[in-house]
Formats: structure tokens, C-alpha cells, sequence
């Protein structure tokens, strides 16, 4: 299908919408965790885009951080080492987890990014947590206007909110494709859609996936039906691993990864009030991340998608060293169990090295569970 | 010289007298349905003291079980359940013992908590572990969301919104001890916990001081040890009891200059905790001349507390702990001690399970050494579970690393 080339081009040139942008005179900000408020950033003027790593070693930033520490983590800050970001005029990191916080410390002691910041981020939702976590988002914006010699008014606010809301309605639409049998879209090509928003202009995105979605109905190169499975863990930044389930049988229609659903399930609840405020409150309201003290709403989350999407099977693939994906993951896997739902549970380098042991693990998983039906 | 009994009469009988005794009253009040909770190291524990709850440290309990040398055999228990190897092996020890309740435990075993409380600040895992035990035994747990100190680099310098969170918590602390324990809050109470603590911290520190006297009266095994009363009971008599006695023979010590080893070449500074299941790793570098003469861990759980301003002295003692800041904070700890201690190498080993304990070593090693010429030695080893290193070769190691300080 057409409309999908555009989507795929920006994604294997990960750097090039920031480059151009760049080269027109606009400021770029990266950011790597998913609690990042992106709106304000977008608010400043500036392009946002997640900071992501690359599959294969990670040799540069293993001379700094220990092979015990998060995967990704490593991988994006092997990045910076090898200057894959050195267009960007700022960093912000959060504190959402103890690989975040820390690895923070090495992007300060020896990236060459300049201007770098740590959102600190609470663990939970209560009113409290509400209140403090608005003064934080408040002292990012102020530190972005100052750095970025930007002013982030009231009204720049509610359409950077306006443009996010449609990113994220579009994105659902085009989630939901994959619940029709047979899916209209595959794991891979939604993937592919998904992962480039988060390095473009939303803008861009946004109309890019309307003309996707005026023509897929009609689309003649239907993807093959596969199994339907669900796959869960952290964060997924590239299609390798879903590309490989989809090459021995399998077909993903449903994610609990926080750049798939759940970053876009929750939108801005724009009152009439302070729009920052109500930024503020979507980040600790949405579907949460296990590092948040909520867990079982996350869970019920995974749950209600394995229904909805009418799954077959659940591959758990958790990013070595992620603490709180590992903490929670023998209770999902309980109640994925419970539902009557194979689970497949890996735990893996974040480079996918051992590819082929992968593989056979998945391949027999997928021949396992499509056997049984 | 080799006459001398280089062994503190202070802390002979530690185990038994105090840590043995502090399972056995906590068995005890469960018995008598006193309140017992399990609370994670970070939180503020002053204020289950001035409500009297029995606090339980699973922490402490890890570290007891890797003494008696089957942390491992209960970690292998948590893994067979799906925890995996790469978590934090405190975690999966006392997991472990939950899992493996029928069999002969240490100590009896961890009572079952009434409830549990944890903050965020040292680490994710105490949440999510101990949210692991809240739900295995159907008990409340409180979470202090502790904001990650950036950059404020003392008790003083702390940003102004972290404090007004962390007191808005405080206060929603005490209203969930009044509904767990049904006991009433009582200001006068928590007013003379804090001046215990306060006084307990102020010896400690009196006692790491006389640590900086060549030759080192004291060594990291009786640090370790001692730390025990500023970590879980800073606010009792007995902490101010048992380290006054400290002081005054540590003081002796000084006077008579008798120090920990017998001919004291090499002054170490140790980051992190110790090998739990081998503290004799000490007594090994003493034999070498290496004395460790300050631990990271001693220098980071003191604070002072007004009992006129209880709330927000409790936020500026625990803050701004090392284990809840960037790393800068850890970075000047340990420049201090160095130049304070009259230090010639530091050792910084990393927790296999922990990251908050293992990335940022490297910055921590380039920058004492850029600042003082100092050597450090990273060393990947794990405090409770053996398979992460052995032993051969972790002396290996640090045989090693003292010869380059000798060049």
C-alpha cells in the first residue's frame, strides 16, 4: 500500500525529519521516556523526538556502564557516544525509573549534548503527587524557555494539546485495523506508523495517517493472517522483533509497550482551565508504566486488550535489566495463564543479540499454540 | 604489637545481643498482635517508632541470611516462582523465605507484616518488592513517593517543591498509622523519637571521626555491623546507649594508638555494601596492611532532626541520601572521605542486581581520580549472591589493585 512508503522512509532515516528541521532554523529536543509532556516541548516551537537506541553493540557505552544496566538505556547513550544526536539542542530525561535516573548521570558526565534535563516524575497518582508533579512540569517549561529563548504562552499550549489529542485519535484508529479478521494492517506496518510519529513532526504525522486511513479499507495487498498474538514488555523502538514473530506465523494485533498503546490511549483532557495543568494530569492518569505504584490497572489494561483483540497467545518480552517489567511479570503471566492465554516469557537484550536462539524460541511458541487450536 | 586483642569489646556479641534479639521481640509482638511492619531502608522509621510499631527490615534480613550462607538457596526459591536472577538479590532472598515458609529459616523467619511501608527514594525495587509482599499477604502498604534529589547537594540545599511533597506524605502517613494501629497520634512522643535520633546520629558520626586517626581504630566488618542502630532503631536508647560505649572505647583506642591492623599500609575507602556471605573478605585486605577506614554506607544515614520542626527535618535527613540523588552527591561523599581520611584507594563494587548501586562507578573512578589522583578499583560482584563472583577471584582483585597503589 502507497500510503505506508512514507512512514517507512522516515523510520529507517530516523534522523533526517530532525536534520531538516534542524536546517530550517528550528530547535530539537529529544527525549527518551514516554511520561516525557511532550506538548510543551511542541508548545516551544521546538521539534520533540524520542531519543531511541540501535540494534547491535554497544560497545562505546559499554566502557562506562555496567552490562547490568538497562538494555536501551545503554543503546541510546551508545548513540550519543557516536554522535547520533548531535543536533540536538537539549536532552530531557525523567525520572521514571532507577536505569533512567542513572543513566542520566552518564549523558551529563560524558555526552557532548548540551543542555540537559531531569523531569522528576512521581510513582504514583494521588492528589498529592498531582499537585507536585504540576510543579515540575511548570519548571520544565520554564527551563525550555530559557534554554530554547522561546516564550510558551496559554495559547501555544492548547494547540500543541489540540494536535497531540488528533495524533493520539488517529493512532487508535488505525490500532483498531489490526481487530479485524483478518487485520487490515500487520504488527509490523502499525509499528512502522507508530514508531515514526515519534520522530517527526506530529503535524506531518497526523495528515500523513489520515491518507492512510482514507485508503486502507480498499488496500489489495492484504497482510497475511497469522496467529493473533499480544505481545508485552517496556519499550519497543524498532520492528525487528515484531517483523520476526510475523515471519514465522504469527501476527501482533495488540501491544503493552509504552511507545505502542499506551502511548496513545489516554488523551489531554482539555477543560477550561490551565492547559498545563491538564497536561500534567494526563501523564499521571494514563495507562501507567510498571514503574508506577498502580500496577493493576496496567494489568487490566493488557487483560482488556487481549480480549478486544480476540488474542490467541502472549509473548512477554521483557528488555534485560528492567526491574519493574521483571517484578510484575510472574503476576501477568499468572493472569494471562488464568484467561486461558499461552505465554511465551523472555527476557533479552535490548540489541537482540542471539538472534537466531530468538527465533527458535518464538517459532516453536507460535507452531505450539497454533497446533493446539 | 602482636599481643594486642585488636577486637572492639563494644561490638562483640552485636548479633546475638542486639540483631538475634530484634527478630525475637518482633516474633513476639506478632505473637502478643502487637502492629509489625516491614519497612524498606530510606523510609523514615522514626515515625513507626513514635507510633509504636515493631519495624522489620527484610533488608537487614537478606544480609542475615547471606551470613549464614543460604541467600542463595532461598534466591533459587524466588526464581523457580518467575523472579528473575537478574533482580535484586535482597529481593529474592526474602521472597525466597515468603516461598519457602516451611522450611528451617534463620531467625525463625520474617514475621508477617500488619502492613507494609517503603519510600521510592533508594530504589524502584523496594516498591515493586514489597509490593510483591503486600499482595502475598494481603496487607496495606504505604508508599512514600520520595522525589530523586537533583543536584541539591546537602540537607540544606533541597528544592523547596521536594520537601513540601515529601511533608504532604508525612502527614498522610501518620493518618494511615492511626487506621492500621488504631493508636493516636501523638506529637510529644514523635518530638522525643527525633531527639534520640538526632542524638544517635550525632555519635555516629562522632565515631566515623575517630576513623580518620592513623592507625584506624576501627574496620568496616564492626562498621557494617554497628550501622545496624543508625539504619533501624536511630531513635532508641539503646542506639544512643550502645554507641556512646563505642565512642568512648573507639576514644581509647585512638589514645593507646591501636588500629585495626597490625602494620597499616593502605587506607581504602569501600562504596556500597559489603559480601554479606564473606565479611572475612576485611580481615583478608587487613593482612595485606589494607585497612577499609570509611564505608559510603556509614556516611550516609545521619541528619540532624528538630523536634520543633518534625516534618521537615525528617525531609531534609532523608532527601538528600545518596542512594536518592544524582551522582554528584555520591561523588563528593566519597572526595571528602578521601581527603578527610587520609585515603589511598577506593574500592566501588557494583550489586549485580542493582543499579542504582552499579551505573556510575566509572564517573564516580574518573573523578576522584582527575580531583585527587586517587585509584579506584570497579569490581562486579553482588552482596548476597555468591555466584556473581568468587571468592578466589575477587581477592584476586584487590591483591591486585593494592600492589598498583604500592608502585
Amino acid at each position: 500500500m502507497e500510503a505506508l512508503q512514507p512512514f517507512r522512509r522516515i523510520l529507517s532515516n530516523r534522523h533526517e525529519a530532525a536534520r531538516q528541521w534542524k536546517s530550517r532554523g528550528g530547535g530539537v529536543v529529544g527525549w527518551t521516556c514516554t511520561y516525557t509532556p511532550e506538548e510543551v516541548i511542541y508548545a516551544s516551537g521546538a521539534l520533540p523526538v524520542m531519543v531511541c537506541g540501535s540494534l547491535g553493540e554497544t560497545n562505546l557505552a559499554d566502557a562506562y556502564m555496567p552490562s547490568n544496566s538497562c538494555s536501551f538505556a545503554r543503546s541510546c547513550f551508545n548513540a550519543a557516544l557516536r554522535g547520533e544526536f548531535d543536533y540536538l539542542d537539549a536532552f530531557v530525561e525523567s525520572t521514571s525509573c532507577d536505569n533512567r535516573e542513572k543513566t542520566f548521570d552518564m549523558w551529563v558526565n560524558y555526552s557532548k549534548v548540551p543542555n540537559l534535563y531531569l523531569i522528576n516524575m512521581p510513582h504514583t497518582n494521588t492528589e498529592s503527587a498531582h499537585q507536585f508533579y504540576y510543579q515540575q512540569v511548570v519548571k520544565f517549561k520554564e527551563w525550555l524557555e530559557q534554554v530554547l529563548k522561546s516564550q510558551i504562552s496559554e495559547d501555544s499550549l492548547k494547540e500543541a494539546v489540540a494536535v497531540y489529542n488528533e495524533n493520539r485519535n488517529l493512532l487508535r484508529q488505525i490500532y483498531d485495523l489490526k481487530m479485524k479478521k483478518p487485520p487490515l494492517l500487520s504488527g509490523t506496518e502499525y509499528l512502522e506508523i507508530a514508531l515514526s510519529g515519534l520522530v517527526m513532526p506530529k503535524t506531518e504525522h497526523n495528515q500523513l495517517m489520515k491518507a492512510l486511513l482514507s485508503e486502507v479499507e480498499s488496500r489489495a495487498d492484504m497482510p497475511r493472517e497469522g496467529l493473533r498474538l499480544m505481545v508485552s514488555g517496556s519499550v519497543m523502538d524498532n520492528t525487528e522483533l515484531v517483523r520476526l514473530i510475523e515471519s514465522v506465523g504469527g501476527t501482533v494485533v495488540a501491544d503493552d509497550w509504552c511507545t505502542g498503546s499506551r502511548y496513545f490511549w489516554n488523551d489531554v483532557e482539555m477543560g477550561n482551565g490551565d492547559p498545563l495543568k491538564a497536561i500534567a494530569r494526563r501523564y499521571l492518569d494514563k495507562v501507567p508504566s510498571s514503574f508506577m505504584y498502580m500496577r493493576e490497572q496496567r494489568f487490566k489494561h493488557v487483560a482488556e486488550l487481549a480480549k478486544r483483540f480476540d488474542v490467541d497467545g502472549v509473548i512477554m518480552f521483557l528488555i534485560k535489566y528492567c526491574d519493574t517489567h521483571m517484578f510484575d511479570a510472574p503476576y501477568l503471566r499468572d493472569e494471562l495463564k488464568a484467561m486461558g492465554l499461552p505465554v511465551l516469557y523472555l527476557e533479552w537484550e535490548h540489541s537482540m543479540s542471539g538472534f537466531a536462539s530468538l527465533k527458535t524460541r518464538i517459532e516453536a511458541f507460535v507452531e505450539m499454540v497454533g497446533g493446539v487450536q | 604489637m602482636s599481643t594486642v586483642d585488636r577486637r572492639l569489646k563494644a561490638t562483640s556479641g552485636f548479633y546475638r545481643n542486639y540483631v538475634k534479639r530484634s527478630y525475637e521481640e518482633a516474633h513476639l509482638a506478632k505473637a502478643k498482635k502487637r502492629p509489625v511492619a516491614w519497612i524498606s531502608s530510606t523510609f523514615p522509621v522514626e515515625t513507626l517508632q513514635a507510633m509504636d510499631v515493631v519495624p522489620v527490615w527484610p533488608e537487614n534480613y537478606a544480609s542475615v541470611c547471606a551470613a549464614r550462607q543460604v541467600s542463595v538457596e532461598l534466591c533459587e526459591l524466588a526464581e523457580r516462582e518467575g523472579f528473575s536472577r537478574d533482580l535484586c538479590s535482597y529481593s529474592r532472598c526474602v521472597l525466597g523465605s515468603v516461598f519457602g515458609y516451611e522450611k528451617e529459616l534463620p531467625e525463625g523467619g520474617l514475621p508477617k507484616p500488619d502492613f507494609l511501608v517503603a519510600t521510592t527514594s533508594a530504589c524502584d525495587t523496594h516498591m515493586k518488592w514489597f509490593q510483591v509482599a503486600s499482595r502475598i499477604y494481603k496487607a496495606p502498604f504505604f508508599v512514600l513517593d520520595t522525589p530523586y534529589n537533583i543536584g541539591g547537594r546537602d540537607s540544606e540545599h533541597i528544592d523547596k517543591t521536594h520537601i513540601e511533597y515529601y511533608e504532604s506524605q508525612l502527614h498522610e502517613l501518620f493518618a494511615f498509622l492511626e487506621r492500621q494501629t488504631g493508636t493516636r497520634f501523638d506529637k510529644y512522643k514523635l518530638g522525643e523519637t527525633l531527639a534520640l535520633s538526632d542524638w544517635t546520629s550525632k555519635l555516629w558520626t562522632e565515631i566515623q571521626n575517630l576513623r580518620k586517626n592513623i592507625p584506624c581504630p576501627m574496620d568496616a566488618r564492626d562498621a557494617f555491623s554497628a550501622v545496624f542502630f543508625m539504619l533501624c532503631v536511630p531513635g532508641s536508647q539503646a542506639a544512643v546507649d550502645i554507641y556512646t560505649q563505642l565512642r568512648d572505647e573507639l576514644r581509647e583506642r585512638v589514645k593507646d594508638g591501636v588500629g585495626v591492623a597490625e602494620n597499616e599500609r593502605y587506607r581504602l575507602v569501600w562504596d556500597n555494601l559489603p559480601l554479606w556471605y564473606n565479611l572475612k573478605i576485611f580481615e583478608y585486605l587487613n593482612n595485606l596492611g589494607a585497612v577499609v577506614v570509611a564505608e559510603v554506607f556509614s556516611h550516609t544515614w545521619t541528619g540532624s532532626l528538630d523536634p520543633e520542626k518534625p516534618y521537615e527535618s525528617l525531609a531534609r535527613k532523608y532527601l538528600p541520601n545518596m542512594a536518592n540523588s544524582t551522582i554528584e552527591r555520591r561523588v563528593d561523599i566519597i572526595l571528602d572521605l578521601v581527603k578527610e581520611f587520609h585515603v589511598n584507594g577506593v574500592i566501588l563494587p557494583t550489586n549485580w542486581g542493582c543499579r542504582m548501586m552499579s551505573i556510575g562507578e566509572t564517573i564516580v573512578r574518573d573523578t576522584i581520580y582527575k580531583k585527587l589522583g586517587v585509584q579506584s578499583l570497579i569490581i562486579d560482584v553482588d552482596s548476597s549472591d555468591w555466584r556473581i563472583a568468587g571468592e578466589a577471584q575477587v581477592k584476586e582483585r584487590f591483591a591486585t589493585f593494592l600492589e598498583t597503589l604500592n608502585r
